[in-house]
């Protein structure tokens, strides 16, 4: 699905994502994991083809992402809240993301039920613009349009971040899920252990811009990862 | 506390993240304000030559008398419109054991420091010392001077206290343009009172007991109070962030679904123009222009040369106004147009079509104006057209330059934000290019032949616009990242 090549981006002569090979297998559910400054947003940003690389490539069904735009039809994502178009209230938002991927209203509409428990009745019909929303409530929207888009790469960043515990274990179980079902390939970063090793079977752990460790997702991964993160501070 | 205060905002200023621009925007202003300043200052010392002028035969001093109370009016006016509330940012200190006296006094005092203040004095006081000292001796200058500050004093904390008012509540400012409307209606339509007997009465009383100007310290002293207690008990955050949310609703604009993609994005973009402060003034300030030809056509043997200049500004005054600061208007959701499936040429080709409707009910606007003769309307038409095919493509262009974010809750009147250099040169090939095809044949004595070809010259734009969005889209491409990048900084 995802290939990287000799990837690297370099801010004031400090190489913030240095990466010389990395592949992520179609259907592989990744959670990518370091310490604030990993370079973690940074190459997300750089897989979605928002900043520019200082070398290397990055190709996505083999195609370079920043040459082509094929990868945005079947690519989803949510990285913060410079997602949202924050004047618009969330119904409206989700009209347009479904139209852009030729949904109707009425389309979208049943398929906004599927997530009335994962709104927890604070999304809908709520007469709210997105900029009033709390942060957490932003992060369900941008989730949730992240999901109407059918994808079949999707990329949160952090989504655990801001969002209270059952929205947390909701989101879990629906990231499970359709990583089980279907052909979605998942690139999910966050803080917090806990959750990733449960998500996700394969872990990227980043330090200082590389991938030091690579791990299939076991028993004994948790454990391992906070020994780790324990050591190191 | 109000020194600490004061040094935590300057060094906030000297470190914020935007300091040059900052620092070359408050240089520009300060020279502006010094020149304005100096200004005022000539005028109070020539007053008295300009009473006589304007008012032959009257005493300089009764003339002057009577236009304070008007004078101090206009300065409410001008206040409300364009004087800044003080920005501490309170936030970090309100959980801090600080009484709320102090941040509410510290936001007062620095309030104080504003030209709208220095006006008043410097515009009176040359002239109080040149007549009222030299006929009536020191008593009544002073008098006159404690007046004068009372009232700007009144003023200062009234328009601060309404501001603050119309912020929670828009109805705060149709009430006060209310009661400027009844006593505009009292004094020149039904004539009951005349504000200018009330300001030389009361200004007579103080030449005769100059202590009768307590009364104004004490309207200033009581508007003081009043505004440092709402203050107080409003001191908290969600009341300062922002005006009170009324319930939002989804709105469908009806007739732009017919253009698939192109039109749902014009129709974010239509949202974002109405629900957002900033890109409203932005309008705003669009319909007030609908009245600048009344500026060119009333004088008498005005020719095609103003006509295309007012015509051009008209017709085109949203791409001009609005199109200039693209694509900063949606910088705070770039990133996730950048990643989203919506492709270059159909968000150019959005911009084509938000710029096609305004200018069209612009143009339609403009109608009126046939009143001055139909050869206006046909101007204003070749301008109409002109506009959709260079002034478009070249505004575009220019948003490709543009790398600048912008705050969209913020008014636009005195905002410096986004403004660069792209603006400037902007408007140079914009306000000569219609000149350069029609000054020739004008010269010649075929202004006609000049005007359509200006005409001909926009129409041949609308008609390659294809060619010109494939250009527009790939240099978008080459240029995405910058943009981007400037948008991400705060």
């Amino acid at each position: 699905m995802i290939e990287v090549k000799n990837l690297q981006k370099v801010y004031n002569g400090v190489k913030v994502v240095n990466i010389t090979e990395l592949v992520i297998r179609s259907g592989e559910t990744v959670g990518l994991i370091g310490n604030n400054g990993a370079g973690k947003t940074t190459l997300f940003r750089m897989i979605l083809d928002l900043i520019r690389t200082d070398g290397g490539e990055i190709l996505s069904k083999g195609k370079n992402v920043a040459e082509t735009e094929e990868w945005k039809n079947y690519t989803s994502s949510y990285l913060d809240e410079g997602f949202l178009i924050d004047y618009l209230t969330p119904e409206e938002y989700f009209y347009f993301i479904g139209s852009l991927y030729g949904l109707s209203k009425s389309h979208v509409d049943s398929k906004l039920l599927n997530y009335t428990e994962f709104f927890n009745g604070e999304i809908l019909n709520k007469g709210k613009y997105i900029r009033d929303l709390s942060k957490g409530n932003q992060a369900k929207v941008g989730v949730v349009s992240c999901l109407l888009q059918r994808p079949e790469l999707l990329m949160l960043d952090e989504p655990f971040a801001n969002i209270d515990p059952s929205t947390q274990i909701r989101l879990k179980n629906l990231v499970k899920d359709l990583s089980g079902g279907k052909n979605l390939t998942t690139i999910i970063s966050s803080h917090d252990l806990n959750h990733v090793t449960d998500v996700c079977e394969r872990i990227l752990l980043m330090e200082k811009g590389r991938i030091i460790k690579d791990i299939a997702t076991n028993s004994n991964t948790l454990s391992e990862l906070e020994e780790y993160f324990s050591v190191l501070s | 506390m109000t020194l600490s205060f004061l040094s935590q905002q300057w060094i906030a200023f000297w470190r914020s993240r935007n300091k040059g621009k900052s620092l070359a925007i408050r240089a520009t202003m300060a020279v502006l304000v010094f020149y304005l300043l100096l200004n005022v200052l000539v005028v109070a010392f020539f007053m008295d030559k300009i009473l006589t002028k304007t008012h032959p035969g009257e005493d300089p001093l009764q003339v002057f008398n009577s236009f304070i109370l008007y004078y101090f009016l206009i300065d409410l006016l001008t206040r409300f419109q364009l004087q800044e509330l003080p920005t501490l940012s309170v936030r970090p200190y309100l959980h801090l054991p600080i009484k709320k006296n102090q941040i509410v006094n510290y936001l007062s005092i620095t309030s104080l420091f504003t030209v709208f203040n220095l006006t008043p004095l410097l515009l009176t006081i040359p002239f109080l010392l040149k007549i009222l000292v030299t006929q009536y001796g020191w008593p009544p200058f002073w008098g006159y001077a404690v007046c004068i500050l009372g009232f700007t004093l009144f003023n200062h904390f009234f328009s601060l206290w309404l501001k603050r008012k119309v912020n929670l509540n828009g109805f705060w400012m149709l009430g006060f343009f209310a009661i400027l409307l009844v006593v505009w209606l009292l004094e020149f339509y039904f004539k009951a009172i005349t504000l200018s007997t009330i300001s030389k009465d009361l200004f007579n009383t103080i030449v005769d007991r100059p202590l009768t100007s307590a009364i104004s310290v004490f309207f200033a002293l009581a508007m003081f109070v009043i505004n440092h207690n709402y203050l107080k008990s409003n001191l908290y955050v969600e009341e300062l962030q922002s005006s009170k949310t009324s319930l939002k609703s989804s709105t469908e604009i009806p007739y732009l679904d017919r253009f698939g993609m192109v039109g749902d994005l014009a129709a974010n973009e239509l949202k974002l123009i109405w629900r957002n402060k900033r890109s409203k003034s932005v309008i705003t300030m669009c319909a007030m222009f609908m009245l600048y030809g009344l500026v060119f056509y009333t004088k008498p043997g005005f020719g095609y040369a103003s006509t295309i200049f007012c015509g051009m500004f008209m017709t085109g005054i949203f791409i001009i106004n609005y199109g200039q600061f693209m694509f900063s208007w949606q910088s705070g959701h770039f990133d996730g147009l950048l990643a989203s499936k919506v492709n270059a040429r159909d968000f150019f080709k959005s911009k084509f079509l938000l710029f096609s409707i305004f200018s069209t009910v612009c143009f339609l606007l403009t109608i009126p104006y046939i009143y001055f003769g139909w050869k206006v309307i046909v101007v204003h038409f070749i301008m109409y057209v002109w506009n959709l095919g260079v002034n478009t493509v070249l505004i575009l262009y220019f948003a490709n330059q543009n790398y600048k974010r912008i705050d969209l809750t913020k008014g636009s009147a005195m905002n410096w934000e986004g403004v660069g250099a792209s603006q400037f040169i902007l408007s140079i090939p914009l306000l000569i290019a219609p000149y350069i095809i029609y000054l020739p044949f004008s010269l010649l004595g075929y202004p006609e032949a000049g005007l359509g070809l200006i005409g001909v010259t926009g129409l041949a734009f609308i008609l390659t616009r294809d060619l010109w969005l494939t250009r527009l889209a790939n240099l978008f491409k080459r240029k995405r990242y910058i943009i981007a990048e400037g948008f991400r900084n705060q």
